[in-house]
């Protein structure tokens, strides 16, 4: 009687291999004697300091933190930390810290994270969910509840790109009335997405054989919600980006082509054939990007119209005008409506595959 | 610990219902053993009892204080004048709903009062009964025998009524049942290890509390110290009558032990130190509006680039309102969303704080009161781990093992009650000696 629905489709090829550079750092040996795990801690902090890993106290306190059976060392009771650590706790926290001394994200070594209020498994290569993207999701739900879904109709959303499954299902938690159907290119993710939906079982039913687009797209449109984080990364910026990202993320996931706008012009051509009539799309872009998008869909989208751009929390300021500060520093979210009254377009045989990435990035 | 307790009244009572006449001077006497036995009080305390108010007995005891007495028989006429009122066929309708209010108020009590009389009716028959039958046949004994259990049985009932009686008067704080927002913060005085250790110590006795209670136990901010201590926490308790029980514990609390490690530890040295714990109520409703313009949000993220572009594990906030300065901070989550929620809630409940006016003047007022001075003079409770002991020095409550006191479950419980019951007195004997009818008398005690 559940009433959430949860379809997933997987299409496209799936790249791997690529993203496991073997880098290996001598590990440092296991330790004679027994030692607590406060002393583990100053031990991995010291040696992720001198091997040049970044935040190396937040990763030997999350690490050692996992081990012990929480999810930070200040939830942790005090007799944790001081007793000493059994032979088989610290080979784990020496395993778990020799992975991380390779650069693998925290997130990939202890293999989960949380978004909002759900703990996600998390797997290389699917995109880790930043917490820009906590904001992307608040902005849908505010949205939702403001507009009351109208009549009987059950409410619909389509998210591209749903890597871990994070934005769907914080979606599906937060509105269980809601009909999601998420997509991804990759195999592994649209496969993380089932694992974690089935942590918090809301799926109820879920597809995860090849269907071709169009189908996929029929079977979800209309849709009254649009959601992405698409990769908006421009391609120079991508080999600037820290061993974290580079060696493990998926760069499908990141690389938005030259502009960083080479996915989200494809979702926003598809949009207006499966969105509903009052329907919105909800992006996570690129500083730099509103202008641009913007200007192109009044240019190439008749049906659309741009509604507003939110910068996220981490930019938000107590002075308006601060909005235009060095874009660098805030990771907007892009909002597009339907335009009222603009013709329907019945053409449903869309391109989606363009919109999953199939085109060459 | 209620039901040892009423085990040990109804054992004292089957021996006391050997006297016939119950003077309350020995009666008193009684109770204070009877006390001592449950709470492991020493017996330092007698000698100040004799001042103006039993600062340690029992709620029921009350009833016998004359100013409550005449308070009851005020409220008690007042009823039966309402209930005639209510009875005669022309009053106004505001004046019937005025009555029926006022009458609704008092029913309960009303009601109780009534069963305490029956009761006392009940108990002079058996009485009565038993005087006759004093002196009687041997195939008699067998009906005494039965006399006395069931005066014993009344006057257990009569001791509960009462109880229940005071507690009906006792006026009720309305933000008992408020969810509060518990700050623990290790003094600057002497040894400073010391007071660290101890404050993480009391963090996890009020988290074994909270679990002991099942309440919530939220963790807004964690400041750890070196060597496992900790600087300053501060988590939002939820649940059922949260503000109720730990009102009493903000103060200052001292600490007896000697050091685990260096000098003193060798030399066995006792060292003393203090922390400070603030409780502040939070009401359900927040009637609070923040402009967003108003804050700051500072993360991790507001310091360089963010999105795809970055991954990182700092999901650290700090939130600034700015017209006033409050600042809350939050690193808990691993959600950055998480922390940022709860950042909010702790800055709503400090702005609540400051801006509800006289009410919160004088609440922060208590708040200093329980801050104090930050000095070992204001304390309201001593863990003495030399002598394994517990002092609560308002009421004078001893507890011994404090390893299993520092659990936070049953034996923190029963000094919280405790204290709780000498306060609820303490605020009804201020009622009924402030009502003027009262401060003439001469206190009975």
């Amino acid at each position: 009687s559940s009433p959430c629905l949860v379809t997933l489709w997987t299409l496209g090829v799936v790249q791997r291999g690529q993203f496991h550079s073997l880098h290996t750092c001598s590990p440092p040996a296991l330790p004679v004697g027994r030692i607590t795990a406060l002393q583990a801690l100053e031990f991995w902090k010291k040696h992720f300091e001198e091997s040049g890993v970044t935040e190396p106290d937040l990763s030997s306190h999350y690490i050692v933190a996992h081990s012990l059976g929480g999810k930070t060392i200040e939830s942790l009771e005090q007799r944790k930390l001081t007793e000493f650590l059994s032979r088989e706790k610290t080979e784990q926290i020496w395993k778990l810290c020799t992975k991380r001394l390779s650069r693998m994200p925290v997130q990939y070594v202890i293999q989960e994270w949380d978004f909002r209020d759900l703990t996600l498994t998390m797997r290389p290569p699917v995109f880790i969910p930043r917490p820009e993207t906590e904001e992307l999701v608040e902005l849908v739900l505010t949205d939702l509840k403001n507009k009351p879904s109208s009549g009987d109709t059950v409410q619909t959303c389509l998210e591209v790109g749903c890597g871990s499954g994070a934005v769907s299902l914080s979606l599906l938690s937060s509105c269980p009335q809601l009909q999601v159907v998420a997509l991804d290119r990759s195999q592994e993710a649209v496969e993380l997405t089932k694992e974690n939906a089935s942590r918090y079982t809301v799926v109820n039913k879920t597809d995860l054989n090849k269907h071709r687009a169009d189908e996929a797209c029929s079977r979800c449109s209309p849709v009254s919600v649009l959601v992405s984080n698409p990769p908006y990364l421009f391609s120079d910026d991508v080999k600037t980006l820290e061993p974290e990202i580079l060696r493990f993320e998926d760069p499908f996931a990141l690389d938005g082509g030259s502009d960083g706008l080479t996915v989200i012009k494809q979702i926003l051509t598809v949009a207006p054939k499966i969105l509903s009539d009052r329907g919105g799309i909800y992006l996570e872009v690129d500083p730099r990007h509103p202008p641009l998008i913007q200007q192109w869909v009044e240019a190439n989208v008749a049906e659309l119209r741009y509604v507003e751009t939110r910068p996220d929390i981490n930019s938000r300021s107590s002075n308006k005008s601060l909005l235009c500060l060095p874009p660098l520093y805030h990771y907007p979210c892009v909002n597009l409506r339907r335009r009222r009254g603009a013709a329907v377009i019945t053409l449903l045989m869309c391109d989606i595959q363009a919109v999953l990435g199939e085109k060459k990035i | 610990m209620l039901k040892c307790g009423d085990m040990l009244v109804s054992r004292w009572l089957r021996l006391r219902s050997l006297c016939n006449r119950v003077c309350p001077h020995t009666r008193r006497e009684e109770r204070k053993g009877l006390l001592w036995r449950r709470t492991l009080i020493g017996h330092q305390f007698t000698g100040t009892l004799a001042s103006s108010r039993p600062c340690h007995s029992d709620v029921g005891d009350l009833y016998q204080n004359e100013c409550i007495q005449r308070y009851l028989q005020q409220l008690m006429q007042e009823y039966r004048y309402i209930c005639q009122r209510l009875e005669l066929p022309h009053i106004s309708e505001a004046d019937r709903r005025a009555l029926i209010k006022k009458h609704t108020e008092l029913l309960p009590l009303a009601d109780v009062f009534t069963d305490i009389e029956e009761a006392l009716k009940d108990q002079q028959e058996v009485s009565s009964l038993l005087l006759g039958s004093v002196g009687a046949k041997d195939e008699d004994k067998q009906l005494t025998e039965l006399l006395k259990e069931e005066e014993a049985q009344i006057s257990c009932k009569v001791l509960t009524l009462r109880k229940n009686l005071v507690k009906a008067l006792v006026p009720i704080d309305p933000l008992d049942s408020s969810n509060v927002l518990l700050e623990v913060m290790a003094g600057r005085t002497t040894g400073g290890d010391i007071c660290q250790q101890f404050t993480r110590e009391m963090f996890d006795m009020y988290r074994g509390y909270a679990w002991f209670k099942n309440w919530d136990f939220e963790v807004y901010n964690y400041t750890p110290a070196e060597y496992g201590g900790l600087h300053h926490a501060a988590v939002r308790i939820a649940g059922i009558d949260v503000y109720k029980h730990l009102k009493h514990e903000g103060g200052t609390h001292r600490v007896q032990r000697i050091p685990e490690v260096g000098l003193s530890s060798r030399m066995q040295r006792i060292h003393t130190g203090t922390m400070t714990v603030i409780v502040l109520p939070q009401p359900v409703e927040l009637d609070l509006h923040i402009d967003p313009k108003d804050l700051r949000i500072d993360t991790f993220r507001s310091r360089g680039a963010g999105g795809q572009s970055v991954n990182t594990t700092d999901s650290a906030v700090r939130v600034v309102h700015l017209p006033t300065g409050t600042v809350a901070e939050c690193q808990q989550s691993r959600s950055q969303l998480q922390n940022r929620d709860t950042a909010m809630r702790m800055l709503r409940a400090r702005l609540y704080q400051s801006m509800m006016g006289e009410e919160i003047k004088h609440r922060q007022t208590v708040r200093k009161q329980q801050v104090g001075e930050r000095s070992q003079s204001d304390r309201i409770r001593t863990y003495n781990f030399s002598q394994d002991r517990v002092t609560d020095h308002r009421t004078g409550h001893v507890a011994r093992d404090i390893k299993e006191f520092m659990r936070g479950g049953g034996a923190l419980d029963n000094l919280i009650s405790d204290v709780l019951e000498n306060e609820e007195k303490q605020a009804l004997l201020e009622l009924v000696e402030n009502r003027g009818n009262g401060r003439d008398l001469t206190n009975p005690d």
